[in-house]
This record gives C-alpha cells, structure tokens and sequence, in this order.
C-alpha cells in the first residue's frame, strides 16, 4: 500500500474517508430497507389486502427480528435531547426515521398501519386466529380509551426528563420483544397484553402506543387525506368496517386513522358504496337501494 | 380551541427542550479512582491538560526525577472524537494507552444508550479492547464482537476507541515503538 511521506502511520482508514468506506459496510441494509419501504408503499397506493400482507410478513420478519427497525419512545427521548446517531454511519436509520415522519405528514399514521412491527404481528394474528374471543368495544369507552395513550406519552417524557431514566421503554412499549431479550416479568406481560388483544383487536396500537400517540399528534398536518363523498354524511358503512374507530360519521380522525385502506376499498366498491349506487340508480333509474341507511 | 391546545403544545416542547438541554451529560471531572486499574505499574499522574486533553502516567515520580518519561496515557473518547456519538448521545469511555500503541485498558463510565445494557455495559465489552493495538481495525464483527440489535451503539464505540487511540498515536508516540 502507499502511504503519503508525510503520513508516517498509515492507518488503514486514512485522514479522508471516501463515500465508498462509509457506503460500503451500510449498502446491504439501505438496498433491503429501501425494498421494504417500496413494498410498503406499493401495497399502500394499490390499496391490495394481499401485498398489505405480504408487507406484515416483511414487517415482522426483516423490520422486527432481524433488524429491530422499530420507532421506539427512545426515539423521542433523542430528538428531545438532540443526542441523534452520527448521519454518515446510520444512514439506514435515518432513512427509516425520516420515512416514518415524511410519511406522518403526508398520509398519516401509514406506520403504525403496516411498517411497526408489533402493528404488523397483531394485525396478522388478528387475521388468522378465530373470531370468537372479540368483543366490539362501545364506541363511548373507544373513543375515551383511546386518550389513554397521550396521557401516557405525557406521563413517560415527564417522567424521562424528571429522572433521565431511558430504561423506562421497556415498561411501556413492547418492542424490546423482537430482539428477545426481556426479563421474566415483561415476557409475563407482554403475555398478558397478546392475550387482551385476542379480546381487543389492535389494543395496544389503538389505546396504549406513546409512539402512535406521537404520530397521532403529528398526524394533524396530513397532507392527503381520504376522500370523502357527501353521501358520507348519513352513511355509516365505512364507520362499522373501520376496526381503529377512526371514523365519526362524515369525519375521520386523522390521529386514530392508520390507512389500512379498509375504508378507501369500500369508497371504491361500486356494489356496496351508495356513492356509486346512487350513481348508478340516477344512470338507469331503476332499482332499489337496499344498503341506503335508514338512520 | 384547537389552536389554543397548539400553542400549548408548541409551548411545552419547547420546554421540555431547554430542560433538556441544561440536563446534558458532560464527562467525569473525577476519573482519578480509574487510573490504578489502567496502569498497575503507575505511581504518578499528571494533571489534566495538553492537546489532545489528557493524564499522563509515571512509573517514576517525575516531582523526584523531572527527566522521567510517561508509560502510558489516560484520555476520554468524549475529549478526543467529541463528534462521536452513540444511538443517544456520547459513549464517555476512559482509555489508558501505554507507549507501545497498546490499550492498557478501558472503563466505560456513562453512556445513556438504551440498548447498552446488553451491548457495551456488560464487562467483555471493555475487557476485549485490553491489549489491541492502534494499528488494529476495531471493526464490530471483525475484531470487536458484534451484538446484533445493538449495532449502533457498538460501532459507535469502536469507532470512538479506534478514532481516539489514533489522534492520541499521532500526536505522543512514534510509528517505529508501536507494537504490531
């Protein structure tokens, strides 16, 4: 190797580092995390049920076990603190963490929808086991519970600046889970907290998440929101199908909303959606309308 | 009324914020207890100063004899790389390095990484910087451990280490004393 005369060291990472050193060792993880956030998006703007699956498996598998690619309450903690990762060696990170933002402003909470993986694993198992251990919640206790998670989010960033104590994530958010390491206790509860969401579907994303309460937040400033017709006034179709009561009759919450596209395949039914039907009757002027609600 | 509860918001992180801010981690002022661990054979320590920030150690007194010369030298990476920084700020690690370009030893003082408690707390993590050389790679899966979901903190510790052995190699010791 040649080393400058005036370089009697010649460390093998020499005085200038080249894009090509810092690329190199991150090229693998940026190229398979671009892929994931491409299938994300493509499943989303297709709104297609099976590539939202397809997205879970790669959620739960590359994002949860094998990377631990998860927005965590740590997360917060930093950009409170302004202690973030180097740019240049993280660039990986960076690009999850800007996406998971970009993506909050742009469309909503599309992370908690189909990139978190813990999201992804009960939204799977909520799909594949049996029906029969639900129960609806009352809308009256849905929309209060859902509160729940700013008041925690409040509760773990005062407690975090009072007592500086990081550790506290592990009490609140059950994400350390894909890196499998916990103590007895937080396997036990978070045993407990699968088992509730057998009961509740999506409970934790829906009522506990302080990082979901966190998007929930930054979720006001959504730039492309779902498209709502007038007959959205008496319509309660999409409201019963939506499984995140994010939807209040003509308006939906932006901050309980995770674009999971239920709603939006309903808009685009021309069978079930009266937009569509009413069209439809106007067209031909005949036929009833049996799914015009009544209220 | 949503407004109002805006300007709250907005209010309040900016609070949060400067509370924050105040409350920043800076190094240990007081490494002294450390430095027997770093080098056995010492028997005085300079003060702190120089550049790069440093102690410098004396198996001879230099108060009975000024013409002795340092064994080793004892420096934070924080002093050294202070642009380095872990998954949530700074990894202050205490390094001692002899002569030779050889690590005498490591003691992790703070670090708030959430992931530390499994990746750089734990004692082999230092333990195996002991006796490598500044002219090793310190490269995490290489010649450091990795530790998967920690890779952030881990490289940005051997990083440190590999970064802050270097600047102090170059400005105290010579290319032809280090031990390959």
């Amino acid at each position: 190797m040649m080393q400058p005369a005036a370089d009697p060291w010649g460390f093998e990472d020499a005085a200038v580092e080249t894009w090509g050193d810092i690329l190199g060792p991150q090229a693998l993880d940026l190229a398979l995390l671009a892929a994931f956030i491409a299938l994300a998006m493509v499943s989303f703007s297709r709104k297609s049920v099976a590539l939202k699956f397809v997205t879970f498996a790669a959620a739960i598998g590359y994002m949860g076990f094998a990377k631990s690619y998860l927005i965590s309450i740590t997360n917060i903690f930093s950009v409170i603190d302004l202690n973030l990762p180097v740019v240049k060696y993280n660039l990986a990170w960076y690009l999850f963490f800007g996406f998971t933002i970009v993506s909050t402003m742009l469309w909503g909470r599309l992370y908690c929808g189909r990139v978190c993986a813990y999201g992804a694993l009960t939204q799977t198992l909520d799909a594949v086991l049996p029906a029969w251990t639900r129960v609806e919640v009352p809308r009256a206790v849905e929309k209060r519970a859902a509160w729940i998670k700013y008041g925690l989010l409040a509760g773990v960033l005062a407690y975090y600046l009072i007592t500086r104590d990081l550790l506290v994530y592990q009490y609140v958010e059950p994400f350390w889970m894909f890196g499998l390491f916990g103590t007895t206790t937080m396997w036990v509860a978070l045993g407990a907290l699968l088992a509730a969401t057998l009961v509740v579907r999506n409970l934790y994303c829906r009522f506990l998440c302080p990082v979901g309460a966190a998007l929930g937040l930054l979720s006001y400033l959504t730039v492309f929101r779902i498209k709502r017709w007038s007959e959205c006034d008496t319509c309660r179709i999409c409201q019963k199908a939506c499984q995140w009561g994010a939807i209040e009759g003509p308006k939906i919450l932006m901050t309980e909303c995770v674009r999971c596209d239920d709603c939006e395949r309903l808009y685009a039914d021309t069978a079930r959606c009266p937009h569509w039907r009413i069209i439809d009757y106007n067209s031909k002027k005949i036929a009833v309308l049996p799914l015009l609600p009544v209220r | 009324m949503k407004r109002v509860g805006g300007v709250i918001l907005l209010l309040s992180t900016v609070g949060l914020v400067t509370l924050a801010a105040q409350q920043r981690i800076f190094t240990n002022p007081r490494p002294e207890p450390y430095f027997k661990a770093l080098f056995p054979a010492a028997v005085a320590f300079s003060p702190f100063g120089g550049t790069p920030l440093h102690y410098k150690a004396y198996a001879v007194d230099p108060k009975v004899n000024p013409a002795a010369a340092p064994i080793g030298y004892i420096f934070w990476t924080t002093d050294l790389v202070p642009q380095e920084r872990g998954y949530h700020g700074p990894i202050h690690l205490l390094l001692g390095l002899d002569t030779h370009g050889v690590i005498t030893g490591a003691v992790m003082d703070y670090n708030s990484e959430p992931y530390g408690y499994f990746s750089v707390d734990p004692p082999p993590f230092v333990a195996q910087l002991k006796g490598k050389s500044v002219r090793d790679p310190f490269r995490v899966g290489a010649d450091i451990a990795a530790v998967s979901r920690a890779s952030i903190t881990m490289n940005s510790a051997a990083r440190a280490v590999r970064d802050a052995t270097r600047t102090m190699a170059r400005a105290f010791l010579f290319p032809d004393q280090i031990k390959q």
